[in-house]
């Protein structure tokens, strides 16, 4: 069977979901060993139209890109959000809690009615086309990254974390950072990255999004126990997580 | 088999040599937390540690291990682990929890990966030199153990029994240069394994941990699981920190060459969303209550069945690490245990001890038959029931570190406490309580000095405060008692308070309102003492317990000495006729003194009308 051909493609990012890809260094032999990369801007010249697999970073901000994405989604096999910008709309998101005038104004200044700055909301690239795939993380995980392009490769459906980043973080043997005295999104997170921030002793910033039937509920009752508002809360989540979907079971 | 007496120096070297020969892994800080991890210095242990973050269950069944190495062909290349290690400063109840694990991976289906491990392992165990904040292996019979490890180092002052039990163990010792111990040292450790079964009991369980599989036969529908169920993350962190835990979960993982891979087993948890689902989607525990209530009869029923022994060894990590604080397991099989109760039935008691004080008063000793312990906290009270008499409310006077019995003064005034003054040791009576607050000691009043504030019986709860204090001295400062009754004849605890004298940052100051001959000490109010002491009020905690009257004057005065309302506790009388906030003759406008008091900040009642 020959190699499937790979292509990646960049939208509304900062390209540092590429940049961990091309870090990975010498494993990245051990990726071309199993995939033939045909467009990857950050890693080669070349350019195609011919992919089996399309690996979309950034989130969708103007009606081109939705074009221009579902134009890629025809031509591919199987399709793959990298990190949080592609997977959930990221950081964009923020763009959403304000009017898109006053966004633009606030970005571009006096030079923001200029028709080629035009925007819309922001978009997770699962909003406008089928997803395969996630791959979460503001960075991206090297490792996960991989391990779900071995699956692919495989044929099997990676078994991706559903539950929050405590877990991880517990076997790590890392000190809860609520009683460090700091609100932690770990307990509402989706686990996968090995506990990276919390281990470094930071909270968790979400960057993964909301694990399944996150409970925001009771996040948002533990902030009096730790003389905390739920606003201190809804401050700290607006950055990754700024799509609330509250669950009141 | 041999003990040998040693101190810290020889035990640094003996740790020093077993590390050239072998790995070691031993408890060292963490942060301001502790964990077992690679030991490369004797100098970096920490054997007073109060408890780490994991249990050493990790060196046996670590977060994530190969069971084996594939080719996709189908050839399997097991991988079991034999290297020798030693796990050194292992506490008695994580000891037990081993235990517990060596029968579960040993029975029915036997867990070569585990058990190879573990017979690779040289257990040194460490008896508890510090309690943890939420220990409670006093009520699970794990605060000391006698089995379970290869060497048992038990610190009795300045020096450690080292004292081996298996032939391993005894191998280790003999690089250790030792004293044979005398007589007294074998004394001071049974003291230390005394000690440890009354202090490391942070909660109270109820019931006796045998009941528990029946209690929660009958607790399937108890509202409390969907209750705490709204306020849990799903976050398993209960599971993972606990040492009897041991679910896994099985994965595959590929190499790059896509033919050769590794087959892994790593930690799992019950409380995890999909724990229980299966491919198609189907979850057999899809609600957060299901995954919650499963926990604990896992803990408390299944594994009890199974093995005839609870898998609880009272380590507390679950309550460390709960961050919604709802992973109590003495507070849920508690408010079972309660729930199942007709609560205005007393349980029957003996009087082991009766002793007149004065006159009027008389001190108890009392045993509940069921053998549990009262389970009570500075401050509280019960209801002592006689039949045919009826009920009266009284304090409790001893420290929650005695254990086996509880003792309370009475003074002889109503129906039943007349009564009562006739008995005679070996007579029965009835218990209900504990009930009401308590002394802020495990919270406010850490870490502070302390200046108690006595009128009369009013001695009687403070008593139980000061024991407790006494017994956990290094969390507290100074300690100032000032005590006053009417005449010297009044005067409880006489022994005691001699014994008070003689404590070290304690002063002691009392005084009579109406003096006799023999008397030389101070007279009058007990305000009159204020002049002799020196306060700071903003490092200290005032405990005011006496008759009605004083509390104005007392507070006053404290008010001019600085004192905040936020410092300052009182505790309140009133008719107290059921004790578990129902009956309404405790109520102070809505609040019910029997469940809100009889302990009260002083904040926090000042403003409510005819409190004081």
């Amino acid at each position: 069977m020959s190699k499937p051909r790979l292509a990646l493609f960049d939208f509304a990012c900062c390209e540092g979901c590429q940049l961990q890809i091309v870090n990975m260094e010498e494993e990245i032999l051990d990726l071309i060993s199993v995939v033939h990369p045909v467009q990857w801007r950050e890693a080669m010249s070349e350019q195609s139209e011919e992919y089996d697999i399309a690996v979309i970073e950034g989130s969708i901000t103007r009606p081109e890109d939705e074009e221009r994405l579902r134009r890629i989604r025809e031509r591919s096999r199987f399709l793959i959000a990298l990190g949080s910008c592609a997977a959930t709309g990221g950081i964009n998101n923020l763009k959403n809690q304000l009017n898109l005038k006053e966004a633009q104004r606030i970005v571009y200044g006096d030079a923001a009615d200029m028709p080629h700055l035009d925007t819309d909301s922001t978009k997770s690239v699962d909003e406008v086309v089928l997803v395969d795939f996630k791959v979460l993380g503001c960075p991206i995980d090297q490792q996960e990254f991989a391990y779900i392009v071995r699956c692919l490769v495989l044929g099997k459906t990676p078994e991706i974390p559903t539950y929050p980043i405590c877990v991880e973080c517990k076997l790590q043997e890392n000190t809860c950072r609520y009683e460090h005295g700091e609100i932690c999104l770990g307990p509402i997170t989706r686990a996968g990255c090995g506990a990276r921030c919390p281990s470094q002793a930071t909270w968790c910033f979400g960057c993964r999004g909301l694990s399944d039937e996150p409970n925001v509920y009771a996040a948002r009752e533990v902030m009096d126990k730790y003389r905390k508002t739920p606003s201190d809360l809804e401050e700290r989540m607006a950055l990754f997580c700024s799509k609330p979907r509250y669950d009141h079971e | 088999m041999s003990i040998k007496k040693i101190n810290q120096e020889s035990l640094y070297s003996w740790v020093d040599s077993l590390i050239r020969k072998q790995r070691v892994y031993g408890v060292q800080a963490n942060g301001e937390r502790f964990a077992f991890a690679p030991l490369t210095d004797a100098r970096l242990l920490k054997l007073d540690y109060d408890v780490t973050i994991l249990p050493p269950k990790k060196y046996l069944l670590p977060q994530r291990e190969d069971l084996m190495e594939f080719h996709i062909k189908g050839e399997y290349k097991s991988q079991v682990e034999a290297e020798p290690f030693i796990l050194f400063g292992v506490h008695p109840y994580d000891v037990a929890a081993i235990s517990q694990m060596d029968s579960i991976f040993c029975a029915d289906n036997y867990d070569v990966n585990y058990m190879s491990r573990r017979h690779s392992a040289t257990i040194v165990a460490c008896d508890v030199q510090k309690a943890s904040p939420n220990v409670f292996a006093g009520c699970l019979n794990t605060a000391t153990v006698q089995e379970g490890f290869d060497i048992l180092l038990t610190n009795i002052g300045s020096q450690y029994l080292a004292d081996a039990r298996t032939a391993k163990g005894e191998a280790l010792l003999k690089d250790l240069s030792g004293d044979t111990p005398t007589a007294q040292d074998l004394e001071k450790r049974e003291q230390v394994w005394e000690n440890n079964q009354r202090l490391l009991r942070k909660h109270k369980l109820k019931c006796h941990p045998d009941e528990l599989a029946e209690l929660l036969d009958r607790s399937y529908y108890n509202p409390v699981w969907e209750e705490k169920a709204k306020r849990c993350f799903s976050c398993g962190s209960c599971n993972l920190v606990c040492p009897t835990c041991y679910c896994f979960d099985v994965q595959d993982d590929l190499n790059w060459d896509m033919e050769t891979g590794k087959r892994t087993r790593a930690w799992d948890g019950c409380l995890l969303r999909d724990f229980a689902a299966v491919a198609g989607g189907h979850n057999f525990r899809r609600q957060r209550a299901d995954r919650y209530r499963h926990r604990y009869y896992r803990k408390g029923k299944y594994i009890a069945n199974k093995l005839g022994k609870i898998a609880c060894v009272g380590c507390g990590r679950c309550i460390d690490n709960c961050v919604p604080g709802i992973a109590n397991p003495v507070e849920i099989y508690n408010r079972l245990y309660m729930s199942q109760k007709n609560i205005y039935v007393p349980e029957p008691a003996t009087l082991m001890r009766v002793l007149p004080m004065t006159s009027q008063e008389t001190f108890y000793e009392v045993r509940l038959d069921s053998g549990r312990e009262l389970g009570h906290e500075p401050g509280q009270f019960v209801e002592i029931s006689l039949p045919g008499m009826g009920e009266a409310p009284i304090s409790v006077s001893s420290s929650p570190t005695q254990t086996g019995i509880f003792q309370m003064v009475v003074r002889k005034v109503g129906n039943v406490t007349t009564a009562l003054s006739k008995f005679k040791p070996g007579d029965k009576i009835g218990v209900r309580g504990p009930f009401g607050s308590q002394f802020p000691v495990h919270d406010l009043m850490k870490g502070k000095d302390i200046l108690f504030i006595c009128g009369g019986i009013g001695l009687v709860p403070v008593r139980s405060a000061i024991n407790f204090i006494l017994d956990n001295r290094e969390d507290y400062g100074q300690i100032i008692i000032m005590y006053g009754y009417k005449s010297p004849s009044e005067r409880l605890f006489a022994k005691e308070l001699d014994a008070w004298r003689k404590v070290p940052k304690l002063t002691l100051l009392e005084t009579v309102d109406c003096p006799d001959d023999t008397w030389t000490g101070n007279c009058g109010v007990i305000t009159t003492l204020f002049p002799h002491i020196k306060v700071d009020p903003a490092r200290t905690s005032a405990i005011i317990c006496g008759p009605p009257l004083m509390y104005r004057f007392v507070v006053a005065e404290l008010a001019r000495q600085g004192f905040t309302d936020e410092s300052i506790f009182v505790s309140l009388e009133r008719r107290m006729k059921c004790g578990v906030g129902k009956c309404g003759h405790c109520q102070i406008n809505n609040i019910y003194v029997c469940q809100k008091g009889p302990v009260f900040k002083y904040a926090d009642i000042k403003e409510v009308m005819e409190a004081l």
